[in-house]
């Protein structure tokens, strides 16, 4: 506990002071070695040039008309045609809203629960319980998308199809059982439990880290004014966790256009009955580009979604820093 | 902090965190459960809470080469997978790490911008099958995800961790900045290279995407794609050796399969999930 603590501490201070020395210390790399040690990072460099700049470049397929034989950059100009294309469909208003609904549902979800399993856990003190149920909750973090669909199936269908565990819990206090995969209604509540079910343990490490960072004095003098338990998570656990929270807030809001493909895509599937409510961004041009081999109108959708998603997170960041300057990710 | 007695608030925690352990072991519970229930008993409930022991898909699994070679190729994918990953994020971090003028701070920007902007999917599904033409092969899987911008955030401020003296000492002794990061860095990271090849190792144990883009070859499938694949009712099952009288145990096949797939991560996670919450704590602090 008390190395954790020096930990911290040192996590603390203020930037200018060591810091500054290190880097005139480190400064001194002087130009030969420099060009030695610049070797080290050549593969990633490499790696970076050719899976994300180089895709990058690779955008100008949304101004095309794609015909693989000419390959990217042989192909005709279409100009915006495949933008129209995409508007013009019908699914736009309706991916766009999707994408939007579930991922601030996620978000705030996801954010929440692991600020409340963060404070609930740090009132267990120092036992063996403590930790065990630290690793439970983080463990669905580790588990693939795949196998959480899986789960889900037992849960509300059953693995054959018919039943599941939760309409036989439900008939059991006597509600009427649902057809689950059939209704597209209730999905995105579904799927933020999902996700709260998945993240909630991974945040709370993180935030757990936050609270064991904020000193004990605060707490004493807490204590000697008389406060309860409750009222110091309300009133010094929570404002304290503010930045944290910030942070992974910016982070969220700036993958927000971004579907998460791998957890939807998992458990809908090709479900069409379900696009309705879960058929995000993502998954809209994943099965554009299998199914229907529409290079064109999904790398327009591709770069609609990257530049919405780009702006949106220079905003964040922006807003970030302007209220809360020692935080800044950037 | 003993003598203390129970408040409300703690009493409401306790319980609060008993029910949120309990949501995340059932449902593995019932999978592990399930897969040990016959296909009849799954037929009519769908779940089982208490296994009859029934390992006809045990060994349908097991006795065929299919989910073998599955598993191979997830064995394959997460170790060649990890090794590489390792290796490019731990050079990269170093030369950040090591803040040298007129590198490390454009390189930066340079690895952490596609964090913000990226291609997206047609663009780098056209590179892997027309250009670089891997269709089918592992490096499909692989390259695509070879460096995670976090995982460099956490290996950076584990580098900038190690004390400066050492590094300064050596200078003075001769070694050049490859021997320094070789002989010295490396060796002295052991626990967080540890924390950083866990993460990558998992990843491409549980990666499936890139699996789904790339690879079509049934027999190449790894082990996350087979078990979509059970979902979405494309018959994998065809592939499995046909037990003599009975016919094939979809259902108790599934969960068989799943129980295989998080196996590995099911009983390395207790020996590695401190180097988990140290990673974790590494990035979101320091980043």
């Amino acid at each position: 506990m008390s190395t954790l603590k020096t930990r911290h501490e040192s996590r603390t201070s203020p930037p200018s002071g060591p810091p500054a020395r290190e880097r005139r210390t480190r400064g001194k790399v002087t130009g030969r070695t420099s060009w030695s040690v610049g070797l080290l990072a050549l593969p990633a460099v490499g790696f970076f040039l050719v899976f994300n700049y180089l895709p990058m470049a690779g955008l100008v397929v949304a101004f095309k008309e794609f015909d693989v034989n000419l390959g990217i950059f042989g192909s005709p100009w279409n100009g915006l045609a495949n933008f129209a294309y995409f508007l013009e469909s019908g699914d736009a208003a309706r991916i766009l809203f999707n994408t939007l609904f579930l991922n601030v549902l996620f978000l705030g979800a996801t954010l929440a629960a692991g600020i409340l399993l963060a404070i609930m856990l740090n009132e267990i003190r120092g036992t063996f319980f403590k930790r065990a149920s630290q690793s439970v909750v983080f463990f669905p973090y580790f588990v693939s998308p795949v196998v959480i669909s899986i789960i889900l199936q037992v849960l509300l269908a059953g693995a054959s199809g018919g039943g599941g565990a939760v309409n036989d819990a439900m008939a059991g206090f006597g509600l009427p059982t649902v057809d689950w995969y059939t209704e597209p209604g209730p999905w995105p509540w579904i799927l933020t439990v999902v996700k709260v079910w998945q993240l909630g343990g991974y945040l709370s490490v993180i935030f757990l880290a936050a609270i064991t960072g904020i000193p004990e004095e605060v707490y004493e003098a807490g204590m000697i004014d008389g406060a309860s338990r409750a009222q110091m998570a309300w009133r010094i656990t929570l404002p304290l966790l503010k930045p944290t929270g910030a942070v992974l807030l910016v982070l969220g809001v700036g993958r927000i256009f971004y579907g998460d493909f791998g957890t939807i895509y998992a458990i809908i599937g090709d479900n069409g009955t379900l696009f309705e409510n879960t058929d995000v961004i993502d998954t809209y041009v994943f099965r554009a580009l299998r199914q229907l081999g529409d290079f064109g109108t999904t790398a327009a959708i591709g770069l609609f979604q990257s530049v919405v998603g780009f702006i949106l997170v220079v905003i964040a960041v922006l807003i970030q820093r302007k209220y809360s300057k020692e935080t800044s990710i950037l | 902090m003993s003598g203390r007695k129970l408040e409300p608030f703690t009493v409401f925690s306790i319980i609060g965190v008993g029910l949120a352990v309990l949501c995340c072991a059932i449902p593995f519970w019932m999978i592990i459960s399930g897969s040990f229930t016959s296909e009849s008993e799954l037929a009519t409930t769908g779940y089982s809470l208490f296994p009859d022991f029934d390992f006809t898909a045990y060994e349908m699994i097991f006795t065929g080469p299919a989910v073998l070679d599955a598993y191979l190729a997830s064995v394959f994918i997460t170790v060649v997978g990890s090794a590489l990953s390792l290796a490019v994020t731990s050079g990269l971090s170093w030369v950040i790490a090591r803040r040298v003028p007129g590198i490390s701070r454009p390189l930066t920007v340079f690895s952490y911008l596609p964090m913000l902007f990226s291609g997206g999917l047609v663009p780098l599904y056209l590179l892997v099958t027309q250009y670089l033409h891997l269709q089918n092969s592992y490096f499909s899987v692989i390259l695509p995800l070879l460096v995670m911008p976090f995982l460099v955030f956490v290996q950076v401020s584990a580098f900038r961790q190690l004390p400066e003296s050492i590094f300064e000492s050596a200078k003075i002794d001769g070694a050049g900045e490859l021997r320094m990061f070789f002989t010295i860095a490396l060796p002295l990271s052991k626990p967080i290279l540890a924390v950083v090849g866990l993460f990558y190792a998992v990843h491409y144990w549980n990666d499936w995407f890139m699996a789904l883009l790339f690879i079509d070859d049934v027999h190449k499938f790894p082990l996350p794609l087979v078990l979509q694949n059970l979902i979405s009712n494309i018959s994998f099952t065809q592939m499995l050796p046909q037990l003599a009288e009975t016919a094939t145990p979809v259902y108790q096949l599934r969960l068989a399969l799943t129980t295989v797939a998080i196996g590995p991560i099911l009983l390395a996670y207790p020996f590695a999930q401190r180097y988990f919450v140290k990673g974790i704590t590494l990035g979101a602090t320091k980043g």
